[in-house]
């Protein structure tokens, strides 16, 4: 790099970041702008790691989303006494004042057909469908009283994801990216990753940067194909090639910096020394020939198929290279009793795909010493009703008053918070709200929730809007 | 620096100050608060806790409060008032500033300022942004007065303005600003022949591109996209009101009138259909179809989004702010934040429901609509259903006791008058009838379709009742607090002279919004022009004209701006010419060395800015350099081929049918914009999502961006297609490379660049052809004419010059 310019950049930056707290373009702008905590970043690398406001405890995220509602009772919530009233009418006191989706008040109380046991330490109920789970019980943080304000899918993703119902705000990926940066190299700090028989409602949107710049947004890697859209070369241009083809492009660059002197011209050449770098990286992320058969046992995992399994390996890997935040979507569990959504052998087929993968990624993670500092999240957007549906087959509603979510690692602490009334359908103890949740996730990583924000259309938005209150309970 | 400029603009306030004449007219802000301020607001301010005597000065209705039978100001009458009284008065119990407070009697001079002041009124003023639009002389010596603004500003820095840019940058600027297009090696020959900017931009203006191109800036204000929003985010057919906006901007209308049409076209005398469509501006809000939606609580957050659009938009402020409790720092209260609201309250539309009109493709641009074997045009429609409303009613009305009394009745009512439920009970009856009108069936759901129904808005003929909502909460609204009538923002009103302070409708609104005395439009419209030619606005905030905002950098160029804008009839063209054919435009954008510490960010313009392009205009130059653009102007949304799995993501997967033939070419403005899950590239590239208003992009620069123009497959055609012109246009290896350079940068190549890129060439060249395989995967048909290995080369050094950082700047 010429000197020359190399000085004028550190110039700009210097003005950017001590003389007038004042950057290059909107960012800058947001951050002059903002209230304090406000993150300070540099607009050439947005992605540079960032100390957040205290020492944290998780220093990257896994979130296993269950895209469509797992249900809690016929997964983790044993509730005898639903099933001794299975076929009654719910209490009238229980259900005044509520809306679901689809029930229409004439449903009945819908016992679990499935047996439950009591596993670890801990003593946490888990379901004949969740085998695997019990191996995990003593280093999860079960969380049985979560609770939210949507019963649609499309807003409730988007709520558990951004803490806002409607599109348009940041996903708790692009905030933790925002606070944070990433220290991966070649890859991007916060991606996406999908199995299941359909993309998550709400789709792209659910790990949109919001109006947080688009550096932060979630990058999908792809199942089939090129993990990374465009991440190929046109067929007949060789890695030497295209060295050669990167190199006169930042030649051509690099002559019109000396012309122009923009230093915004540095930040495009390392993009695209980034670039370069990703068509091997992304690869070589995706090859697993490397992995031992008994990982792959573990996981359950066929490297040529893509799956939930395959997926959860990934994520390690992907943890493994330094990426901030790694966000798994699994579809199929909105059991309402319809065809191919019921809570017969679809459920069990959806939870097979799931069970031994999920926890294999915890005790993976755990044996690579990587669990201490690498917060796992599992949880869907609502659970399900006590009630059944009037539906061919098994199925339950929407429900947001009460359902189970766990997370490991990274601070959380294991054991059992929180509990229902003996028909599910509200908390009466350790209650968790969507905002308290990502409250919570956020000190994990360092931040005060209150502080990590950024200006925008008047206000200094945060990821847990004006709510959010810490739940010290789970914090290990 | 921001700081830093505030400061010397208070200076500038101080100056004026400390001149000995009193001013012809004395300013609140200039002249009296400092003195209030200093003296006075301790004890009768903003502060209720330690107010004296019940009297306030920081607000007009406290100063002129009768406090038993007198009052502090009395406007007109100083000597009549109790604070002149006081003021100089000699009795120690009476004068103020007390002797307790310890400040000394007020100067003659800040006594002979009050006395002017209550002479003229007492007037009081606010935030800056909220004063009348001051009119402000250009200093002498410069002959466009932008320039004499700037000047006079960089002169009293000691800073000289940089020289003009050479003409190929200058040509290929102007190219990329007004029309988003470059120019041909040809278009930039004859313009350095020649470099006469202002005959150019006439010329540019002139073109219909002009309307996309800054059509496109406007459809970012609009949220325009062609789909529903939300989870199952459907397809809509939207395009002719982007049509419409096209059309306005090509035609200069002038942007009271484009203001009005597009918030109350419908509410006009005899609306025209093109009024009608205008009116789809605030129908580019959300749909939510997902199943147990409460169609109220969407219809709400169409409102409300609308609400904070208009604010956005022509005021420069964060209304939405007030939803859920009174702003916390611009005078925007809760209240006034709902009666805002009533305005758009009595929409008729409800979520998925609500009024439309039938346009079919081109009507927008004047055509006649044609009727294909496709469609019916909607003229045609209109008289076959007009022909057929006749004769069914006839037949109807012979039926006698077999006719459908339902159908008879709603085909007895003129169309306007009919109900939704009616209007759709004659359209099925006449669809089923009239196989022609099956065929084409008018919709908006259909990306194929040549007539669509494009949603406009319509109030309800009863007014839905307004209430402020409890914490912005649709569920809790305040009854209590009394049903509320549509208003505006009372501090932006203050200072509008002779408007009325009743108001009714959207048309009232749209009125007041371009009323010539409203301080806010013309300031925010001139502002943001201004950013799109300088990257950042006169205000860098450019959404936030509020308290919390940056103060203008030149307030007197944006005053000047924005008055000139009125005066010139609200003429956009009439602004763009004057603002690139002044020198501050036309300068050079390289870095000056010399600047780098004391202004590192250019806010006193003394060059002018390299600005990589928006993600549209990323393919519109590529498309431009290749030659493949269709230069075709509006209609359907179109499907260039992009990567398998994009919708893999989305909920509903959702068919890309691959456009086929020379709509694969469009510009990027026409790609269909999906919500949930857009044209990769225009991610890739910062383009908004939609969601909301979008005034201002933002520009990164990621590696994504370098993947998708080295190996976009659509990029790759590009640079086939460059490559088999270079070739072909050339003559030997340099002249072809040397018009690859012309074709992509618009300019010639400086030696160091034509040695890097002949060097890289002629090494590809030779490895392709011991290679042959290698180069014949990289030939399109085109190229596999030529000799494979000097073919692949071509094309490879086109992908080069399409990967530049060059190309997809604006220098």
């Amino acid at each position: 790099m010429n000197p020359h310019y190399a000085s004028l950049r550190d110039i700009t930056r210097r003005h950017f970041f001590e003389k007038c707290g004042v950057g290059i373009g909107a960012l800058a702008l947001n951050q002059l702008l903002s209230a304090d905590g406000a993150v300070k970043i540099d607009p050439a690398n947005p992605m540079l790691p960032r100390a957040p406001h205290f020492a944290p405890k998780a220093k990257r995220v896994i979130y296993l989303f269950m895209a469509g509602g797992p249900s809690q009772l016929d997964l983790f919530s044993h509730k005898p006494k639903l099933n001794e009233l299975n076929g009654q009418k719910p209490p009238a006191s229980l259900m005044s004042g509520k809306r679901f989706a689809f029930l229409k008040g004439t449903e009945t109380l819908l016992g679990s057909p499935r047996k439950f046991g009591t596993y670890g330490q801990c003593g946490m109920t888990l379901s004949e469908l969740f085998p695997n789970h019990q191996k995990i019980a003593d280093d999860v943080c079960w969380l049985r009283g979560v609770t939210t304000d949507v019963f649609n899918h499309g807003p409730a993703k988007l709520f558990m994801n951004t803490g806002f119902q409607a599109p348009g705000r940041p996903s708790m990926g692009s905030w933790v990216t925002y606070g944070l940066g990433s220290p991966a190299k070649d890859l991007p700090g916060f991606v996406v990753l999908q199995s299941g028989p359909r993309g998550p409602r709400a789709g792209a949107q659910l790990w949109a940067s919001g109006f947080l710049p688009t550096s932060f947004q979630g990058v999908p890697l792809r199942g089939k194909g090129d993990p990374i859209l465009n991440l190929r070369s046109p067929e007949g241009m060789t890695r030497d090639r295209e060295r050669h083809f990167y190199d006169t492009v930042a030649g051509l660059n690099q002559a019109r910096l000396e012309t122009t002197g923009d230093p915004e011209i540095l930040t495009r050449l390392n993009a695209y020394e980034t670039a370069y770098k990703m068509q091997t990286s992304a690869p070589n992320l995706m090859d697993l020939s490397g992995e031992s058969a008994e990982t792959l046992e573990l996981y359950g995992c066929d490297p040529a198929v893509p799956s939930f399994a395959r997926n959860c390996l990934l994520a390690r890997r992907l943890i493994e290279r330094d990426v901030r935040f790694v966000q798994l979507y699994h579809t199929n569990w909105d059991s309402h009793g319809g065809q191919g959504e019921n809570l017969n052998a679809d459920f069990e087929l959806v939870c097979r795909d799931v069970d031994r993968a999920s926890a294999a990624l915890v005790l993976d993670l755990k044996q690579r010493g990587l669990l201490d500092d690498t917060l796992v999240i599992w949880g869907g957007e609502f659970g399900r009703t006590p009630m059944g549906e009037n539906r061919a087959t098994l199925g339950r509603d929407h429900h947001v008053d009460a359902f189970t979510m766990w997370m490991a690692g990274g601070g959380a602490k294991p054991g059992i918070f929180g509990e229902t009334d003996e028909l599910g359908f509200g908390v009466i103890d350790g209650k968790v709200h969507v905002h308290d949740l990502h409250a919570t996730i956020l000190h994990l990583l360092g931040f005060d929730h209150e502080r990590l924000n950024f200006r925008f259309q008047g206000l200094d938005m945060r990821l847990t809007g004006v709510f959010g209150n810490l739940v010290k309970g789970i914090i290990a | 620096m921001i700081r830093q400029f505030s400061i010397a603009y208070l200076a500038a306030v101080a100056f004026a100050v400390g001149d000995d004449a009193l001013p012809e007219r004395v300013r609140f802000n200039e002249h009296i608060r400092p003195i209030l301020s200093n003296q006075c607001f301790a004890c009768h301010g903003p502060d209720e806790k330690h107010r004296d005597a019940d009297l306030r000065l920081d607000k007009r209705e406290g100063a002129l409060a009768d406090l038993g039978g007198y009052a502090a100001v009395v406007p007109g009458k100083p000597d009549v008032s109790e604070l002149m009284t006081r003021i100089v008065s000699d009795d120690k119990d009476e004068v103020m500033p007390p002797r307790k407070s310890k400040k000394p009697k007020l100067p003659a001079r800040d006594v002979d300022l009050l006395k002017k002041w209550i002479e003229q009124g007492a007037e009081y003023e606010g935030h800056w942004a909220f004063l009348p639009v001051a009119k402000a002389e250009p200093p002498p010596g410069a002959d466009n007065p932008i320039d004499a603004f700037v000047r006079k500003r960089l002169a009293a820095e000691g800073i000289k303005p940089s020289p003009e840019a050479d003409a190929a940058t200058l040509c290929r600027r102007l190219f990329l600003d007004l029309t988003g297009l470059l120019p041909t090696p040809e278009e930039v020959d004859a313009f350095t022949k020649n470099p006469d900017v202002p005959k150019l931009a006439d010329q540019l203006l002139a073109s219909p591109h002009y309307g996309e191109r800054w059509g496109r800036h406007w459809l970012d204000q609009a949220r325009y996209a062609d789909s529903d929003g939300y989870a199952p985010d459907a397809f809509r057919a939207v395009w002719p009101y982007r049509d419409w906006v096209i059309r306005a901007l090509y035609d200069d209308m002038p942007f009271d009138q484009f203001t009005i049409e597009q918030l109350a076209g419908d509410l006009l005398p005899n609306p025209t259909k093109a009024q009608l469509v205008a009116t789809g501006f605030h129908r580019n809000t959300l749909i939510n179809t997902e199943g147990g939606s409460d169609p109220e609580q969407f219809r709400v957050e169409a409102v409300m989004d609308r609400v904070s659009t208009t604010g956005s938009v022509w005021l420069g402020l964060t209304i939405g702010c007030a939803q859920c409790h009174t702003h916390k720092f611009d005078p925007i209260s809760h209240r006034e934040y709902y009666q805002f609201l009533a305005f758009y309250n009595h929409g008729e539309d409800r979520n998925s429901k609500g009024a439309t009109v039938p346009v079919a493709a081109g009507e927008m641009f004047g055509k006649p609509a044609e009727s294909t074997d496709e469609a019916v045009g909607a003229g045609e429609l209109e008289k076959l259903q007009d022909e057929w409303e006749a004769a069914e009613l006839a037949r109807q009305d012979a039926a006698g006791e077999k006719a459908n009394a339902k159908l008879a009745e709603a085909l007895r009512m003129l169309d306007a008058a009919r109900s939704g439920a009616q209007r759709k009970l004659v359209r099925d009856a006449f669809e089923k009838a009239e196989p022609r009108a099956r065929k084409k069936r008018i919709g908006n759901s259909d990306p194929e379709a040549l007539v669509v129904e494009q949603m406009i808005m319509r109030d309800l003929p009863k007014p839905r009742e307004t209430f402020l909502f409890l914490r912005g909460d649709f569920t809790r609204p305040d009854t209590a607090g009394g049903l509320l009538k549509p208003g505006v923002i009372g501090a932006v009103n203050a200072v509008m002279p002779g408007v009325p302070t009743e108001f009714k409708s959207r048309l009232d609104l749209a009125k007041w919004l371009v009323n010539p005395a409203n301080p806010l439009t013309p300031r925010v419209t001139m502002n943001r022009v201004w950013m799109h030619y300088f990257g950042r606005g006169l205000v860098e905030t450019e959404d936030d004209f509020g308290t919390q905002g940056t103060s203008p950098s030149h307030p007197d160029l944006l005053d000047w701006l924005a008055g000139e804008f009125v005066k010139r009839g609200w003429s956009m063209k009439a602004m763009h010419r004057l603002i690139v054919t002044s020198a501050t435009y036309r300068q050079s954008s390289h870095a000056r060395p010399d600047l780098a510490e004391r202004d590192p960010r250019n806010v006193l313009l003394a060059r002018q800015e390299r600005l990589r392009v928006e993600s549209e205009i990323v393919r519109d130059a590529a498309l431009c350099a290749s030659g493949l653009l269709n230069p075709e102007i509006g209609g359907r949304s179109v499907r260039p081929p992009q990567p398998d799995g994009v919708y893999s993501f989305t909920q509903n997967a959702k068919s890309w049918k691959t456009s086929e033939g020379p709509a694969r070419f469009r510009r990027g403005m026409y790609v269909t914009f999906y919500r949930s899950a857009a044209y990769p590239l225009h991610t890739t590239f910062d383009a908004p999502n939609f969601q909301t208003t979008c005034t201002r992009r933002i520009r990164s620069d990621t590696p994504l961006q370098s993947l998708t123009l080295a190996n976009d497959p659509a990029f790759l055609e590009m640079a086939q297609a460059l490559a088999v012109r270079m070739y072909r246009d050339g003559g030997d290896l340099d002249a072809r490379l040397m018009r690859g350079f012309r074709l992509t940068l618009g300019r010639a190549p400086a030696d160091k660049e034509l040695k890097i890129l002949r060097d890289y060439t002629n090494a590809q060249a030779a490895d392709f052809a011991l290679d042959e395989a290698s180069a014949k995967s990289l030939l399109s048909p085109d190229l596999a004419q030529l000799p494979p290995a000097e073919a692949a080369a071509m094309f490879c050094a086109a992908r080069v010059l399409l990967n530049t950082d060059n190309f997809i700047t604006r220098e």
